[in-house]
């Protein structure tokens, strides 16, 4: 057998106390066909480079926490196997329409201040009143919402959409995909403080469809289709409250 | 907070992926269907003007340059139809009991379906 | 941030959006191929069928909603995908050349429908 193959990771480095501008850092690793990129940056980590940061958890496709540019397309990286890129070289970079931390890990306030705006939580009236049980609820009902609730806040379709990059009104895929969910789900009676939020300015609106969130989510959630199905249910609330505005005891 | 990384603008997104690409020939096919309406706006006004200017109208719009204007019309409306019905299913889920209606089938339902019957519908009007 | 009005006009670009959709390819084969092919007869014969259709009030009636409708379509994508290249500072600006354009040209229209 021939020498082991090894592979070139071009890294994004960007350290805040050294740097003012990002650059790129080359490094060799063994190539294992059943190695995904994460494992390849875990082992730079380990074995040459210490100072690389990255964010990572699972390693299974659940936790969401290594999405990052993988050749300039957003990815889970424990999900994005080595194979499918040798004998080519690999460019990781953190996910892009993010502001950078440190090397591949982006900054979270933006989406987190999103991801709570649509309040992505069952809103009752009767949240203190326990003696009907708990709320039935049938598969058929399950099945309104059960795609838009597979999300796991990976982030990848923020990178993917335009519209995430140049608006800052606009709450984005994942967050709207989420307050969808809430909406079809239901035990829910919140729909219409939802709709306060997505009625205000680019919060909703700032969305043309280009659809590519759809395809990068690794979670098959469709965040394009709930934000068009959350438009047709904030178009109709808007026109409901011009005949009977809210707070008007209707 | 300070010491953030912010990536330039990039003014050139629309190039960066095949889909950002598709997009934009989408949208842009709303340029060409504004300027067809246009003209069929005119060809319903020179209607109004009369059957002299009409049949002039018409004998204009028989002109190669208006049939190249008029093929370039059709190739936009009908890609602008076609990824409608795409993303119609999408947009407006139609669910039978636990189960969503395909999205082939609901494109035909409520879109190739309708679209053939109003294109006969008008085609055999003027033809009959 | 405010409400916005955009719920308004995204519902005139849906709806739009399906009547453009179903419609503007035959309205395009009409008059780009139908109409003005054939020899001088079979133009009178066609021209006089055509009159006779968008005479009746329930076709002028179904053009008027079609038509502003599309344009409305039109109006509003053209208005986003400007935005999208970048002119998303112009958004309110951009309502008036959008819509008032789909507008003026719906009320022509139906001016010009009034006197067929």
């Amino acid at each position: 057998m021939p020498a082991q193959d090894t592979m070139t990771l071009e890294i994004f480095r960007y350290h805040p106390e050294t740097d003012s501008e990002p650059r790129f850092q080359s490094y060799e690793v063994p190539y294992d066909e059943d190695w995904v990129v994460l494992d390849a940056i875990n082992w730079i980590k380990d074995h040459v480079d210490g100072s690389v940061t990255h964010r990572w958890s699972c390693r299974m496709g659940v936790c969401g926490s290594c999405g990052m540019m993988v050749n300039g397309e957003p990815k889970l990286t424990c999900a994005a196997f080595l194979k499918d890129y040798f004998p080519g070289s690999v460019k990781v970079e953190p996910l892009v329409n993010f502001a950078v931390e440190r090397d591949l890990v982006v900054s979270l306030d933006g989406f987190m201040e999103k991801l709570q705006a649509v309040k992505p939580y069952i809103i009752r009236d009767d949240v203190n009143d326990t003696s009907g049980g708990e709320y039935m609820q049938t598969p058929a009902q399950l099945a309104r919402y059960k795609q838009y609730s597979m999300c796991i806040n990976c982030m990848l379709c923020y990178a993917a959409c335009p519209v995430a990059g140049h608006e800052d009104e606009f709450l984005g895929p994942a967050a709207l995909a989420l307050g969808h969910r809430y909406n079809k789900d239901s035990r829910d009676q919140g729909q219409s403080e939802r709709l306060d939020v997505m009625l205000m300015g680019e919060a909703i609106w700032g969305c043309t469809f280009v659809g590519e969130c759809t395809v990068v989510c690794p979670k098959h959630v469709d965040p394009a289709g709930a934000i068009q199905q959350a438009k047709a249910s904030a178009a109709q609330e808007y026109f409901k409250r011009f005949v009977a505005p809210k707070g008007a005891g209707v | 907070m300070s010491g953030q990384y912010h990536r330039p603008h990039r003014w050139a997104w629309f190039l960066e992926r095949p889909g950002y690409m598709r997009f934009m020939v989408r949208e842009l096919t709303s340029f060409f269907v504004a300027g067809y309406l246009v003209v069929f706006l005119i060809t319903l006004a020179r209607l109004g003007g009369g059957e002299a200017a009409f049949g002039e109208w018409v004998q204009t719009l028989g002109s190669t340059g208006w049939m190249v204007a008029h093929i370039v019309a059709l190739v936009a409306a009908v890609w602008h139809a076609v990824t409608w019905f795409a993303a119609v299913p999408q947009a407006m889920p139609i669910f039978l009991g636990e189960d969503r209606l395909p999205a082939p089938i609901a494109a035909i339902v409520m879109g190739y379906g309708p679209w053939l019957t109003v294109t006969a519908v008008i085609v055999w009007w003027v033809l009959r | 941030m405010k409400r916005s009005s955009e719920a308004f006009w995204w519902a005139l670009f849906s709806a739009g959006g399906v009547m453009a959709a179903l419609f503007v390819p035959a309205f395009v084969v009409v008059t780009g191929f139908l109409l003005p092919s054939g020899d001088a007869a079979v133009v009178a014969e066609r021209s006089a069928q055509f009159a006779a259709a968008v005479g009746w009030w329930p076709v002028k009636l179904a053009l008027l909603g079609v038509l502003s409708l599309s344009l409305f379509h039109c109006g509003h994508r053209i208005r986003h995908t400007l935005m999208d290249l970048g002119m998303r500072g112009f958004s309110g600006l951009l309502k008036l050349p959008c819509y008032g354009g789909a507008l003026a040209a719906s009320v022509w229209l139906g001016w010009v429908l009034w006197g067929i």
